[in-house]
This record gives C-alpha cells, structure tokens and sequence, in this order.
C-alpha cells in the first residue's frame, strides 16, 4: 500500500516535471525562433573572438549578438561561480563583490563597457582636477544626485561614506582599503555642496584609473554607516547606480531590478538574476539548458570551447584576465642565489604550458605587465628566450650545481584555490626543470590558508605559484605589489620597505619615478626599464595569461553604441556591467 | 519565525507527544529501557563532540588567513583571535564549546560575514532535508518491495536480479550516478532541470525554507511544481543508491523469517503465501529492517554531502564541504555537532520503536 | 562421520553438525554441488578480486605507458589515431620542411588554436634541433608560435605572410586545398605525441588512460587493503578483549565504538584527511578509524555467544589463561565472519577514497587515482565521455568484486540461510 503511494508520487514528480520543463523552455524557444540568423552564420559567431582590436565582423554575425533599438525588457538570469564574500565598498575586495558593487552603485568615474581604457564620468560631473603639486585632486557631482531610496548624494554624504574605506576598512575580512585606498588618499573632505577633495600624501598618476574602482562608490548611509562595516547588508540595496539589488538569497541568487532615481537612461531589461553554482560544470549545462541566459566566471577554457559547438548559444572569448606566475624567493636559500633564480627563468616553456593544460587558449605572457598597458614589454623573452637548457645549465654550473650535484629545489602550489589546472602547471614545470638533468624538484601541496600565509611571511617558501587580476588597471598595480614592503613573498624588499640585499636599488627607484610621472610617453620609458629591471632580477616569472569566456544564448545582446557588444561590453574590468543588456524580444 | 525553530517544532511535538504516551503506558521494563536508552544519548554526543573538537583543533592553516590572504596585518588577525576566543587555553575552549553544544549554541562563522551559524544552518537545514525525505522514502519503497520479493522467490531470477541490482547500485560511487544522471535526463533529454532547488524566475516566499511547504501554503503552484521537478534528480540518485542496502537486509529478514516455524504452521494451515507475508513474515522482518534505518541515517548523510556537492543543491553538506576549505573550524564544528545530534536523536527513536515492537529487546 | 558427498541433504541440525567438522577447503571444492549459483559468484568475483590484486602488483601489464607523462594529444578518442600534421606554405616559400628553417631564428608559424598542432611541430624542432646539435652545427630551428582561430584563418595567414608556415591536421586540410590554390602543402610531420593511438583514449593533458587506470589500481588497492588491515589489527582484539573481558572496560568502550559506528563515515573521514592533509597515508588513516567500529562489534557479539560454550568452560577449567583461551579458542570461530566483514571492508574503503579524491580532500592532485580521475574528467563530461567512464567502471568493478566476494562467502559460512 505504501509502495503504490510512493510509486503514485513518483509518477506525478515526473509529470510535474514535464509540464515544468516546457514552461522553462517557453523564453528560449521564443529566442530561437526569432533568431534571423541561420545556422551557420550563428556558429560563426560563436567563434569570432572580439579583441578591442578586431572590428571586422560579418554583417549577419553582428546582427545576432546586437540588440534591435528597443530593446525586449524581460529578465536576464546570469550565471556565475564565484561566492559573494562582501557587499560594503569599504571592504569588498573580489570581482564577485565588485561587479554587484559596480551595478546598483557608481563610483565618480567609470569605464566605458567594452573598452580598453575609455574613462567617463560617472557620478561626477567633468574629470577631476589636480593642484599644481598633485597632491590634491578635485572633482564635482552631478546636481540632484539621490540614492536609490530617494536620498539626496551631497558631497558631505559622499566625503564621509567615502571615507569609509580610509578609516573602517581595517576592521574588515578583505580590507580593500589598505591596498586601493590608504596608500594612495590621505583623507577626503567636501569643499562645498557638490565639489570633492582629496588630498593625497604623493602626486600619482594614475588617480583616475583609481577613482573608478569600486571601492570609491558612496555607500547608502542608511544601509552603510558610517562607522561600521555593513558587509552582508539585507536587501533592498540602493545606490546612486542604474540598478536596485531586491533580493539576495545567500549562495544562491541575487536580484536586481532598474533604479527609477538614476540619473541616466534605464536599462533595457526589467531585472537581472544573478544564480550561483557550485562549479562550472553545472553553470555550463544551465545555459545549455536554458536555465540560465548567460553564463559568466568562471566558466573556464574547456567549457567555452565545448559550448561554442552547441546551437542557440554565443561563446566569446575576454582578453586580458587574470595571470598566472611563480613567486621566486629572494631571500632563502636555493633562490637567493642569481644564478639560481636565471636558471629557472631559462627553463620555463611557456608554450608547452599553454598548449598540453589548456590546448593553446592562453597566451604565454612574458612580462608581469601583460600585453596592452603602457610600456609594457617582452623582458623576459628577450633577456632568457626559454626554453634554452643550455642556458639553464650554464647557469647552474655557475652557481655550483651539477649532475652529480643536484639543486635541490622545493616548489609549493595550492591545489584548489586555482582549479585543478594548477596541479597540472606544476606537473609540466617539474617536469621542465628537471630536464635540464641538474635539478631535483620537491614538490609540495597546501591548502590555501596556510598556504597564502606562508608565501606572503615570506620565510618558507623558495618558489610558489601565485595567480593576479589588476585591482585598477594601470601597471602600477601589477609591479608594485611585487616589489614593496615584502613584494608578496619575493622579498625583493623587506616588510619594512628597504631593498633586500643583493637586489638592484633601481627596482624601487623606479618604482617611485614611474607612479608621479604624469607624461606618459616619459612614463612608458620608465616603466619599460622597469620591466627590464625585473626580469634581471627574476622578482617573479610571469606564466601566462588566462582570458575570461562568456557565453550566452541567442536572444541577449550587448549595447551596439559601445564597444565589442558581441562579448556583451566586457572590459576593461572583469565586472559586467548589467545595463547594457538588452533582448530582442524574448 | 527562525526555521530550525520550526522544523524542531513540527517533527519535534508529535515525537514528543508519542513519548510521553509510550511512557505512561508502557510497562516498567519498557519504562527503564526508554530512561537508559535516552540517558546513554549524552554521553554519544558527548564523545563526538570531543572527537570533532579536537579533529579540528589541530588541523593545519588558520580560517583568518584564509580569509585575510596576503592583505591580512598582524593587527588585524590579533583582533580577529580575540574576537572569537581563539587565544584561550584549549581546555578553556574546549569547555565553552561543550557548553554550547548542550545549550545548542553555535557561534557565529569565522568567515566572511561571520553570521550567527544558527541562521546559516537554518537555511541550509531545510534543503537537506527536503532531499533526503523523499529519497529515504524511494530507498525503503524500492529496497522493500524488490527486497521482499527477492526474499520470497529465492534462486528465482528476480531474486539474483535483484542481489545483483542492490550489490551493483552499492558499488557505484554515488557522485558518478549523479553525474550521468545530470547529464542523460537533464541535457540529452531534457526532461529535468539539473541543478539548484527552484527555478529562479518563480518568485516564492520563504518561511520554512521547506519549498514544498512554503509553496503550498502560499498556494504558488508554479513553484511547487517547480521545486517538484528540481527535487528529481537528487532524490533519485541518493534513492536509488540507498535502495540497495534496504533491498538486502529485506531480502535476509525476509528469508529468515520464512525459514521460521510459525510461517510453516501458517502454511500448513492452509493459508495463502500472501498472507503469510503480509501479516506474519513482512512484520516481523521488518523489526530488524527498523533498527537498521537508524544506522543507515548515517549512510543517508555521507550520500547526501556528495549528492548536494553534485547537483548544488544548497544544504548541509556542500556547506560543511566548503567551510571545511575555507578552515573555518566554527561552522565545521557545528555542522558535524549537528550530525551527531541528528544521528543519536534518530538512533534513539529508532530504538524506542524497536523496543515497541520487539518485546524481547528490553533492559 | 557420514562423507558430506554421499548422502541427501538431512534435517537441519544433523547437517550444521557435519558442515562445522568438514574442513574449509573441502567445503569449497564441493561448493559447486552444493551451493549453485553462490559458488559460481565467489569463484567469479575471487577470480576478478585476483586479476585487480596483479594488476596492482605489475601495473605494467596493463600500462603502457608513463601515467603521468603526456604522450599523446588531449582528448583522443579511445582507439583513434590522430591526424597527421602537415606544413601549409606558400608556393614560392624557399623552405620544404622544418629541416630547412634551420638558423633562420625564430620562424612565425600559425597553428589552430586547441589542436595538437602546436605541440607536434614544436616537438620535431626539437628533434632536429638535437640533431643538429650532434652532427655538429651550431644552427637551431626555432618556431614563433602564432595562435590563430581557425583552419580558414591560419590558411589566410600563411597567405599574406603574416607568419611564414602554418601546420595543421591533413585531414582538415586536404578538402579545403581545391579552394586555396594559393597555398600548397608540405610534410607530414609527425611530432613525438603523433601516430599512435591509446585503448582507452588520453585526457585533459594527453596522459594515457589506460595507463593511468592501471596504476590507479595500485593506489586503489593500496588504500583499501590497508586501512581495512589496520582496522583489522586494531578492532579484532579490542572485540575479542572487550567480549571476553565484559564489565565496564567493555561497556566504556562499546559506547564509544557505538558512537563511532553511529556517525556518518565519510564525513568523519574528510575531517581527518583534511586535517593531516593531503598524502595517501593519511587517506589510508582517515579510513580505518572508520571501520574499527565493524570489526569491534562483531568480534565482540560472537566473542559473547561463544564464550558462554561448553569447551570455554572446560579450557578454563583446566587453567588455562585468558589469552589462549581468546586464541586457540574463540579467535578461530570468528575467522569466517572477520574474512567477510574484510572483503566488504576492502570494497567500501576503496569507494571512500574514491569520494574523498573527488572531493579534492585525498591525494596530491598528480597521483594517478580513479576518484582524481572522475574529478577531472568531470570538468569535460560532454567533450570526452571516456574521461569519466572507465574510471568509475572501473571503481564500480573493484567494488563489486570484493563485495561479491564477501557476499558469496556469507551464503556459505551461514548455512541457516541455506534451506529452500
């Protein structure tokens, strides 16, 4: 009797089922109905990749991913697989955190979707202004600024939210402050009803690139106090940005709807989901599925590639991400020794990396600068043009190594907190030092914890694997956490700041010269030193370059007035700006 | 009103109800049986606790670095310690933490936005539960029926057939199952969605964080029939693998039952075989079979951390699997307390119903 | 005593009389008379259990190759060969073959992005850059890499002499020559990864399946065969002393055992594996706590119902001490139901490691181990069904084999289940 209740109940599940899974079709079936593309020309899109160089695309491929004028409305649900871990500017520290930041507030300045470096303005009115000794920089908001809620964003509101994070950021988990904000800004105070100063301790060049980071947004104060930490906030969230964040379920969606107090256009969909899943496998099948509409971070190489076969979908490829490389200890011993540190650097085939663990999809990277900032260059290309064994032995020898006499060379890596691609980075690495015949590589494994602790104490780890994505995209932010105050473990400086022993003072030097210089050719020129500097010295040896994939179904668009609309207008920041979403339709 | 609240209320009342009737009916060796047996729950838990404190005391890598990375000063990590009493002597921790297990205070998460674990696990909670519910039904309806059966048609087909599913459904790694069937019903045929709770277009309000229930009492249909198609999957697959543990005890009970000489009376008095199952050997087989759901309880909880960490389902066991990553050792204390309340609180009332039915069994 | 072979099968005491004086082996061999259908299966999963424990032994029976060298191109299909590689040049190139880039420096080449392409024609390089080397000649061939989209792409690249040669599969090529007249094709090529095709397919970084399955066997083995002697070594005697003994020794220590037994494994194991981090000892650790709790309790309850026997009481009668009571008495009256629960054991000790090395807690993520293997393959389930394939069929057969064992050797040693 209880069997044929359970078996009753079984059989409705499956019809539910059934009557459910058409009603989740109904948006996508739409979409591929109306698609006015064939078939071919839609695989032809999938694999067009959209640099901020390339512009040719096929008339017909540009038609399916670019909106009509109007757009549809409806919702858009994004995928992701990054767990929120902040919610306050003051502290949120993780693309994740940044991108919702970023959608239902808005810093002064912003960058336009979909460019390389195209900075607007955001709440501001005009760009901001620097005194003659650059230590003060002025900018003005827009009249008649609210919050989402209503509330009027005067400069004083702003002065004290944005003060925020010089202040409270310490007493948080991610301390955004203490990179992008102390360091840079002494303090902010309103000079009247709309104008803002900052006064900063040094001239830097690069103040803009910084005012339109995420963690210079003016938080809600009825949300945000100003002084405490609001890190996992309830919703309803308003910010002066397009969008109102109306839910948050936690590890699993969060939702947003258009902010009718923002001072610009409203989007062209009427709320955005953002779901999150536990791996990227399951996010892929979602968007196969049509669970979802966009699939985003971090969908990795493997799944874009499969993804981009399947019909109805769009998967396009996001220069510039995230880089991957080994912190070389400069203060222990094998590493200490120069010669040491150039036999690793002669050794590294960057190509084999690239192809055998992602099939070619990443590009070897030969700088810590990565291709496209100013100045940046090829340094460790030219100075080591790996794989050269021969080289890498000569080196060896010199530091007194030999067959019989093996380096003995401890590396460290984590095994989870970079997928599980990492294993088979260090695999392939072991592999290439000790082809040389001369080292003998002890590898060990870490949990990310303690395994971070230890690289940045800088005591116990001769080479370890580390991965970087720009807090603001300018070099600065890629050499100098590298090179001051510990350099992250390469101990090219001490905690304190002094140079280490042994190491070229010019690092530093030039460090200092290359943030105050405002000329950029002038500054291109240090910073090009720099690099060469760098790579002498082996402070760190860049791996490569991942890209970012994004892949979403027929009937999502980007904004066609902006750049790239075929990758949705990603870029320059890995944060997705949800406003220039729009459907055609469905 | 706090959904643990409510969850202990609901399955917590009528047990609590049922206790006291048993109680005060029951006879003095079932009376002494229940006081020993419910007595003997404290020091289990007790004894777990300690083991799990400890396990987790020494393990490697500290939740602030985790958190902090490389931007973490000493300051900072100094204030975190103090903050949640991690610079105190180990016995001063160590008693705190058994206090709180017994006033059933969890703390708050060392991560993040280090919130009150009680809400976290009251969120997660209800997921878990509404999964291994229904896939503890499908495992008993399945096993029992394809174990009985077997038990009855011995060296038939059926009955090797049936060994062979329940031994071969065992020898599967669950997440493997899960995987296949992710990918064979949910994309190939697409007849299922193949993660998550609930489609996230459905609005739905949650009071219980029970789907089922909330959308029945709010009447949203759509979302019910929603959470119905997302529970599928999961179900099936931690069903399915359970199905065959019960499949063979069933099965063993059933044959010794049958073996037994009242079946043989019941026989040669001419009653039909289905019967005598039904009425004498089903019964009595299932005393045992009784019993051994409260040990498997403990099975249901491994398959449900691999099935969650499969399908994304929200509850207790991708929970427990993430903070473990993250190190932060008050959640991961509290979720395997949790467990081991979950598991003796079953244990016992498993017992006290076996004590119900088999009068042999008290002491 | 009437020989068990002759005679009918006689009422139900009589027979587990005579069952309990026939020697083990005897029972075995004429098991097949007796037993049917069970006897075949223990024989059969004996026979498996065997074949898995050589494989583990010789992994190179099985295992052609290095597991965890890459030796073939990623994701190859199981029993393909892959393509062979070919130049694409202009017709008025003055080279023929990588041969006659030599001390040219480095000589732009585009190769499709995602193909092995890359990593074959960078392999013969090298070849005949070692060539070179030896013959003499200070002179190198050196490659540019340039990573293009498309086959259509690297052809329109090697037209417009953005890159010198193009390499790509002949077989994608060939078709598409009649419309590219401007481009001719040269070679084949065939790098150290070519030519050779792998039973069971290669994975995500071109290692052989197959080998890596064989040699996984080992840790597999490893791991389940250990820890369920360590629980073995260490829950037998506690059962029989806790048995024998009784009293509060006794009652303490079941409860623990009980509390233990009580909690759900698999957890209980990821605490510990995560805490001593990963290394297959401390897997194998992490497992035998668990499944001291089995071998106690069983050892114990027989330790119990035994004791109480008439020729206990005699031996203890005539003096003789605690411990040889325990061996020579009771410990050989458990043998057949400890060689069940061991063989049940191996198998869900084994699918434990499996589940721990998927959820990232066991191994050193290189180790050639089933689980990693499912976890990996996992990643790239709709592009290469054989990653996840062979690996958990090959969890799934192990498994079986040893709980067939165990469940075949307990329809023997338990004759009450005998009957119909």
């Amino acid at each position: 009797m209880t069997k044929k209740l359970l078996l009753v109940i079984f059989a409705l599940a499956l019809v539910a089922a059934a009557c459910d899974s058409s009603s989740d079709d109904t948006t996508t079936t739409a979409a591929a109905e109306e698609t006015t593309t064939t078939a071919a020309t839609a695989e032809e899109t999938t694999t067009t990749a959209a640099t901020a160089e390339e512009t040719t695309t096929t008339a017909a491929a540009a038609e399916a991913a670019v909106c009509p004028s109007e757009s549809g409305g409806g919702t858009v649900i994004i995928g992701t697989t990054d767990a929120i871990a902040s919610l306050d500017p003051a502290d949120a520290y993780s693309t994740r955190d940044w991108e919702i930041l970023r959608n239902f507030g808005e810093p002064l300045l912003k960058w336009v979707p979909g460019s390389g470096d195209e900075l607007v303005e955001g709440i501001a009115e005009g760009m901001p202004t620097p005194s003659e000794d650059g230590l003060t920089w002025t900018i003005t908001l827009r009249e008649g600024l609210t919050f989402g809620d209503g509330t009027p964003l005067t400069a004083d509101i702003a002065a004290a939210q944005l003060t925020r994070l010089l202040t409270i950021s310490e007493t948080g988990p991610n301390q955004v402050g203490l990179t992008l904000g102390n360091p840079y800004v002494d303090s902010i105070e309103a000079v009247d009803d709309v104008t803002l100063q900052f006064n900063l301790p040094a001239p830097i060049a690069f103040f803009p690139q910084l005012l339109a980071s995420a963690a210079y947004i003016p938080a809600n104060p009825a949300t945000y106090p100003e002084g405490e930490l609001n890190i996992f906030p309830d919703a309803p969230l308003t910010g002066p940005g397009p969008w109102i964040v109306t839910e948050i379920v936690p590890d699993e969606t969060v939702t947003l709807e258009p902010n009718p107090n923002y001072y610009g256009d409203a989007p062209g969909v009427d709320k955005i989901i953002v779901r999150q899943f536990a791996d990227p496998q399951s996010m892929a099948l979602a968007v196969q599925s049509g669970e979802i509409d966009v699939a985003w971070r971090i969908l990795g190489a493997e799944l874009a590639v499969e993804l981009a076969d399947v019909d109805g979908l769009n998967s396009v490829v996001v220069p510039a991400g995230p880089i991957r490389y080994l912190i070389i200890n400069h203060v222990l011993e094998p590493t200490n020794d120069p010669n040491v540190r150039k036999a690793i650097a002669s050794v590294i085939d960057r190509d084999e990396l690239s192809d055998v663990i992602f099939g070619g999809a990443v590009d070897p990277l030969f700088s810590q600068v990565p291709p496209g900032f100013l100045g940046a260059n090829e340094a460790f290309d030219e100075l080591y043009a790996s794989p050269d064994l021969d080289e890498a032995r000569a080196y060896l020898e010199a530091a007194g190594y030999s067959e019989d006499n093996k380096l003995q060379l401890p590396v460290w890596y984590p095994p989870e907190h970079y997928g599980a691609t990492t294993a088979d980075g260090v695999l392939l690495v072991v592999q290439q030092l000790e082809a040389t015949g001369m080292i003998e590589v002890d590898v060990q494994a870490q949990e990310w914890g303690t395994y971070i602790g230890a690289v940045v104490g800088g005591e116990e780890y001769p080479v370890s694997v580390l991965g970087w994505f720009f807090d603001f995209p300018d070099p600065e932010n890629y050499l100098q956490p590298f090179i001051e105050n510990g350099g992250i473990g390469t101990m090219v400086t001490s905690k304190e700041g002094d140079i280490s022993p042994g190491v070229d003072p010019a690092l530093l030097e030039l460090l200092t010269a290359s943030r105050a210089e405002t000329d950029t050719a002038a500054r291109a020129e240090i910073l090009d030193e720099l690099q060469n500097v760098y790579a002498e010295e082996v402070v760190t040896v860049p791996l490569w370059i991942e890209p970012e994939y994004i892949v979403y179904r027929d009937g999502i668009c980007g904004d066609a007035s902006l750049p790239n609309p075929e990758s949705l207008n990603i870029g320059p920041t890995m944060e997705f700006v949800y406003s220039v979403l729009g459907t055609d339709g469905s | 009103m706090h959904p643990l609240l409510l969850i202990f209320l609901i399955f917590g009342i009528p047990a609590l109800i049922g206790l006291v009737y048993v109680y005060s009916r029951g006879s003095s060796g079932l009376r002494t049986y229940m006081t020993t047996r419910i007595a003997l729950t404290i020091p289990m838990i007790l004894i777990l606790a300690t083991v799990v404190f400890f396990v987790m005391r020494i393990l490697p890598g500290d939740p602030i670095d985790s958190t902090l990375g490389p931007k973490g000063t000493a300051e900072i990590k100094e204030r975190f310690a103090e903050q949640h009493g991690l610079n105190d002597p180990i016995f001063v921790q160590y008693g705190r933490f058994v206090g709180n297990v017994f006033t059933l205070d969890f703390g708050n998460s060392l991560i993040q936005s280090q919130r009150p674990i009680v809400d976290e696990l009251g969120e997660r909670l209800p997921a878990t539960l509404e999964m291994i519910i229904p896939a503890t039904l499908l495992a008993l309806g399945l096993g029992i029926f394809l174990g009985t059966r077997a038990g009855i048609r011995r060296k038939s087909a059926s009955d090797y057939g049936s060994r062979i599913f329940s031994v071969m459904i065992y020898a599967m790694p669950i997440f493997w199952l899960g995987l296949l069937f992710q990918l064979i019903f949910g994309v190939w045929l697409g007849w299922t969605p193949i993660a998550g709770r609930i489609d996230p277009q459905i609005p739905l309000e949650r009071t219980t964080n029970l789907l089922i229930v909330d959308s029945i009492i709010t009447l949203n249909w759509a979302a019910l029939r929603s959470v119905l198609a997302h529970l599928i999957l999961p179900t099936l697959t931690l069903g399915l693998v359970l199905s065959g543990v019960f499949l063979r005890l069933t099965r063993i009970n059933v044959i010794e039952t049958n073996q037994e000489e009242y079946v043989a009376a019941a026989r040669a008095r001419g009653i039909s075989q289905g019967t005598i199952t039904r009425r004498y050997a089903l019964q009595n087989a299932m005393i045992p079979v009784i019993t051994l759901i409260g040990l498997q309880v403990a099975i249901l909880l491994a398959g449900a951390v691999l099935t969650e960490t499969v399908f994304a389902w929200p509850g207790m066991g991708r929970y427990l699997i993430q903070r473990i990553l993250s190190r932060d050792f008050t959640a991961v204390q509290s979720v395997i307390v949790f467990f081991a309340l979950f598991v003796a609180v079953i244990s016992l009332a498993v017992d006290i119903l076996y004590s119900l039915l088999d009068p042999r069994v008290r002491y | 005593m009437p020989d068990p072979v002759l005679t009918e099968l006689p009422e139900e005491e009589e027979w587990q009389v005579d069952l309990g004086q026939v020697g083990l082996f005897r029972r075995v061999l004429n098991g097949r008379k007796w037993y049917g259908v069970d006897w075949w299966m223990v024989v059969i999963s004996s026979a498996m259990v065997v074949f898995f424990i050589v494989i583990a032994f010789f992994p190179g029976l099985l295992a052609t190759y290095d597991p965890l060298e890459q030796v073939g191109p990623r994701f190859l299909p199981p029993g393909e060969t892959p393509d062979a590689e070919v130049l694409v040049l202009r017709p008025d190139s003055p080279f023929e073959s990588l041969e006659d880039l030599a001390g040219l420096g480095r000589v732009p080449t585009a190769v499709v992005q995602g193909a092995p392409s890359s990593e074959d024609v960078r392999s013969e390089a090298d070849r005949i850059s070692d060539e070179l080397d030896e013959a003499g000649s200070d002179d190198q061939v050196g490659l540019r890499i340039v990573r293009v989209e498309t086959i259509e792409d690297m052809i329109a690249a090697v037209q417009t002499g953005e890159v010198e040669l193009g390499v790509g599969s002949s077989a994608e090529l060939e078709p598409l020559l009649a419309d590219n007249p401007e481009v001719i094709i040269a070679g084949p090529i065939t790098g150290e990864k070519g030519g050779k095709s792998f039973p069971l397919g290669t994975n995500q970084i071109g290692q052989d399946v197959l080998s890596r399955l064989a040699w996984g066997a080992r840790v597999a083995l490893t791991i389940g065969f250990t820890a369920s002697l360590f629980s073995l070594f260490i829950g037998v005697p506690l059962g029989l002393l806790a048995g024998y003994t009784g009293g509060k020794f006794d009652r303490g220590l079941t409860l623990i055992m009980d509390s233990l037994y009580a909690f759900p494994g698999l957890i209980l194991a990821i605490a510990i594996a995560a805490v001593l981090g990963p290394s297959i000892v401390n897997v194998i650790v992490a497992i035998a706590v668990l499944y001291i709790p089995t071998y106690y309790r069983i050892v114990r309850g027989q330790t119990l119902s035994t004791k109480q026997g008439l020729h206990v009481e005699a031996a203890r009668s005539i003096g003789a001490t605690k411990t040889s009571i325990m061996r020579s008495y009771i410990f050989p009256l458990v043998i057949p139901s400890v060689a069940i629960i061991f063989s049940v054991n191996i198998a869900d000790a084994i699918l434990t490691g499996a589940a721990l090395s998927f959820l990232g807690l066991g191994l050193p993520p290189t180790t050639p181990d089933w689980g990693i293997d499912l976890a990996r393959g996992q990643e790239f389930i709709q592009r290469a069904w054989w990653l996840i394939t062979f690996p958990g069929i090959a969890v799934m057969l192990v498994v079986l084999a040893f709980t067939m064992l165990g469940e075949g050797l307990m329809e023997i040693f338990n004759p009450k289940l005998r009957k119909q």
